[in-house]
């Protein structure tokens, strides 16, 4: 057992801390609060490489592994970075193993292009997926250049942003979501990508790749969460104590620290089983997403009532990191959805259908 | 990284199961369920008699030398068995808390009859006035020549019943400052004095009251120096509380899930239930997490890493997230997820039912999660002290 980072980790890792110290403040975050994306940190992180991260080196990438890329989500998560590197990431991953001479790899690869996912999972609630509508709710979608997704003809790559890029949505997270229209009739014809079980299987695994990026993304923002909770409560004084010496602030604070801990560990177990445990790693991916969305949801909860009103102002910091806690998960149908998802891929992965349709 | 306990783990986790099936019948289980006490001599002895008492303890001291992926392994597997194991655990904390900080003379007179089985001890640290706050125990142990007398009451007192000694922590000055007039003995359950009365729990573990009247003891039985009893206990406390039960959290799942996915009398499945799905989503998170921060507390104490408030989080975690989930698939089974294992019409064996009378004290023993929470915010948060 080691459950430490060896030295190049640890390096990725306090390279992007220090990169996004500098380039990534929260100011920078609300700049972007009406656009949910930055061009500039963007291209600090092309020059960083990390559009290539995750891209096999037979296509220009740098071949880094689920961990790797999970790390700089972390890092990314903590300062609530906005922009797309989960997304490029695991579309990238996609297109490299299944359709590596498509022309987009190569865009990705050159910085030329961000692309997005569809996830095929249909809300059983609002009914938000491509598999139901013909059109699905994309996360970045507002700047994607192209979107992967599956329908019942197999798994396809949109292009065409002109005519099937809706206009960037105000959501509770301030993101860049956008509707895709993925209707094959309309607009120039989708690229078929893959058919039958070898697409299902390609879309189960980048769903899983996502789940797991972005649990690492949540991860970061509910230690980061956890930090500005924990700074105010020994800094604010009422009844001429630091109130974190309440236990009514100090005991909720610490369960979130437990959690946040556990969640870590969750993510990092689940990337390493890609290699080493393969049967459970798309159950291990599914529970470090569902368990780090209801920990970063109740950290930025228990964090911002420690605050009491001034946690409840646009001045402080901490709504920004609340009301992201909920928005990025809920593209994916969020926590509770997600449990079910649990129970069948670890629990019975006979009765988990391929690619969740 | 790696997540793996390791290859000599998995040895053990071959080797127990194997001793399991071989020595631990059903009837054992049944038999060590209905009486609570968490020690049979019999079972005991036999495990002894392999070595396992002792197999954490170093080799210089007669011990078996397993690391301890190997020892939490060996836990895990009799734990998730239903194996009364509890003997067995204090006296892996009692054996290394001697080895540590006992006497060349316990070292010599206790330590090696730990290991053979012939002995076992129970611990004595709360006392009816005296819980959470363990400093402020009240029993006195008073100089008697070169020995001492001990007065006063024990409470909750696992094992007593069983164990020929407790390992018992008492004052020897004034209360004024709490933490500085305690001392530790370990004192003979058949000494002159000693009365040992049952308590009886819901989840069906029993317990023990201690009465203590002018019981004569050696000064031979003292561990650590008079008055700085306090050290001593925290170590031995510190051993308990990196553990948690992640392990019982395992079976109840291994239970629920055998349950949902079991053909029901009108040919349903409970699985095909979104509530119940979502449960088993939770309920299987939970012990995932359990399991982590357990792993975590042991790949830290193996790598002799600073275990920090760690140890306190996955106790903490375990009990709460163990309770919520009982509690959780009470209400979702209902009146038939009451009925107790063996009686007409219940669901999953009884184990919805048991863990729901049994989780509770998975918050309170070994250090309230309240207590623990305050030790995170402390350790971990560096919030102000608030107990
Ligand atoms: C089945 C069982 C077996 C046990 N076995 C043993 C054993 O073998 N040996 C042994 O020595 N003990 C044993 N115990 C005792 C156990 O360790 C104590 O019950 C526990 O430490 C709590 O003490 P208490 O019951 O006196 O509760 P109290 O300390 O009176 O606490 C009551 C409530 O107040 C809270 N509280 C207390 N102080 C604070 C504070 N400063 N801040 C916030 N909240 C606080 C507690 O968390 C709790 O919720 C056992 C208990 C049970 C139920």
């Amino acid at each position: 057992m080691d459950l430490s980072l060896d030295e190049s980790q640890q390096i990725l890792v306090d390279t992007f801390a220090e990169l996004l110290e500098q380039e990534c403040p929260v100011s920078l975050v609300r700049e972007c609060e009406k656009t949910g994306f930055s061009e500039a940190l963007w291209s600090q992180y092309r020059e960083m490489g990390a559009n290539v991260m995750g891209l096999p080196e037979s296509v220009d990438g740098l071949g880094m592994g689920l961990l790797e890329l999970g790390l700089v989500a972390q890092r990314s998560g903590r300062v609530l970075a906005p922009v797309p590197f989960v997304e490029t990431a695991v579309a990238g991953r996609l297109l490299a193993a299944i359709a590596p001479g498509d022309p987009l790899v190569a865009r990705i690869a050159a910085g030329e292009a961000i692309v997005s996912l569809a996830l095929p999972r249909p809300h059983a609630v609002t009914g938000t997926g491509s598999g139901r509508t013909g059109r699905a709710l994309v996360p970045f979608g507002a700047v994607a250049d192209a979107v992967v997704g599956i329908d019942a003809e197999g798994l396809f790559v949109a292009e065409d942003a002109g005519k099937r890029r809706g206009p960037r949505l105000r959501d509770a997270g301030s993101g860049a979501l956008a509707w895709w229209s993925l209707q094959r009739g309309e607009g120039a014809a989708p690229r078929a990508l893959a058919t039958g079980d070898e697409a299902r299987r390609a879309m189960a695994r980048a769903s899983a790749e996502w789940k797991l990026l972005t649990g690492f993304w949540l991860v970061g923002l509910a230690q980061r969460a956890l930090e500005i909770g924990a700074d105010y409560a020994r800094e604010r004084i009422q009844f001429g104590v630091p109130i974190g010496g309440f236990q009514a602030i100090a005991h909720p604070l610490a369960e979130c620290a437990i959690r946040v801990d556990g969640a870590e560990l969750l993510a990092q177990e689940a990337a390493w089983a890609e290699a080493e445990e393969p049967d459970r790693f798309e159950g291990l991916c599914s529970m470090a997403f569902a368990w780090a969305a209801q920990t970063a949801l109740r950290t930025a909860d228990v964090s911002l009532h420690t605050h009491g009103g001034y946690g409840f102002s646009e001045e402080y910091d901490i709504q920004l990191y609340y009301r992201r806690a909920a928005a990025v998960p809920g593209v994916a149908g969020g926590a509770r959805e997600e449990l079910q998802r649990v129970a069948e891929l670890c629990l019975a992965p006979e009765r988990a259908a391929l690619g969740g349709a | 990284m790696d997540f793996r306990l390791g290859p000599k783990a998995d040895e053990v986790r071959r080797e127990i199961r194997t001793w399991l099936a071989a020595n631990f019948s059903e009837e054992d289980r049944r038999r060590a369920h209905e009486d609570g006490g968490g020690h049979d001599w019999d079972l005991y002895r036999k495990l002894a008699a392999e070595g396992w008492v002792s197999a954490g303890w170093p080799v210089e001291m007669g011990g078996g030398g397993r690391d301890p992926y190997e020892i939490l392994t060996l836990y895990w597997e009799l734990c998730k068995a239903g194996f009364p194991w509890i003997g067995l655990l204090n006296n892996g904390f009692i054996g290394h808390t001697l080895m540590a900080m006992g006497t060349d003379h316990h070292r010599e007179h206790f330590v090696p009859r730990i290991a053979s089985g012939e002995i076992a001890f129970a611990l004595g640290y709360s006392e009816p006035g005296s819980g959470s706050d363990v400093a402020s125990c009240r029993t006195m142990a008073t100089r008697d020549g070169d020995d001492w007398r001990i007065n006063g009451q024990k409470m909750w007192t696992t094992t007593g019943h069983t164990a020929q000694y407790i390992f018992m922590l008492t004052r020897t000055a004034t209360l004024d400052r709490p933490h500085k007039g305690l001392t530790v003995f370990l004192v003979p359950t058949d000494a002159e004095g000693v009365d040992v009365q049952p308590v009886h729990t819901m989840g069906g573990e029993r317990s023990n009251a201690v009465y203590l009247s002018n019981v004569p003891v050696s000064d031979s039985a003292r561990v650590g120096e008079v008055d700085k009893g306090w050290s001593v206990v925290r170590f031995a406390l510190g051993l308990e509380q990196a553990m948690g039960y992640a392990d019982l959290q395992e079976r109840f799942l291994e239970d629920a899930r055998r349950w949902a996915l079991a053909e029901q009398a009108d040919g349903g499945l409970p699985f095909d239930d979104p509530r119940v799905r979502e449960q088993l989503g939770q309920t299987a998170i939970h012990t995932e997490v359990a399991r982590l921060l357990r792993h975590r507390s042991t790949w830290l104490s193996a790598e002799s890493r600073p275990l920090g408030g760690k140890g306190a989080m996955t106790k903490s975690f375990s009990g709460s997230s163990y309770l919520e989930d009982a509690q959780a698939w009470t209400q979702l089974v209902g009146s038939a997820g009451l009925l107790a294992e063996g009686e007409d019409g219940a669901v999953a064996g009884g184990a919805f039912e048991e863990a729901f009378r049994q989780t509770p004290v998975n918050t309170i023993y070994g250090g309230t999660v309240e207590i623990l929470r305050s030790l995170v915010a402390e350790v971990e948060l560096q919030l102000p002290k608030s107990r």
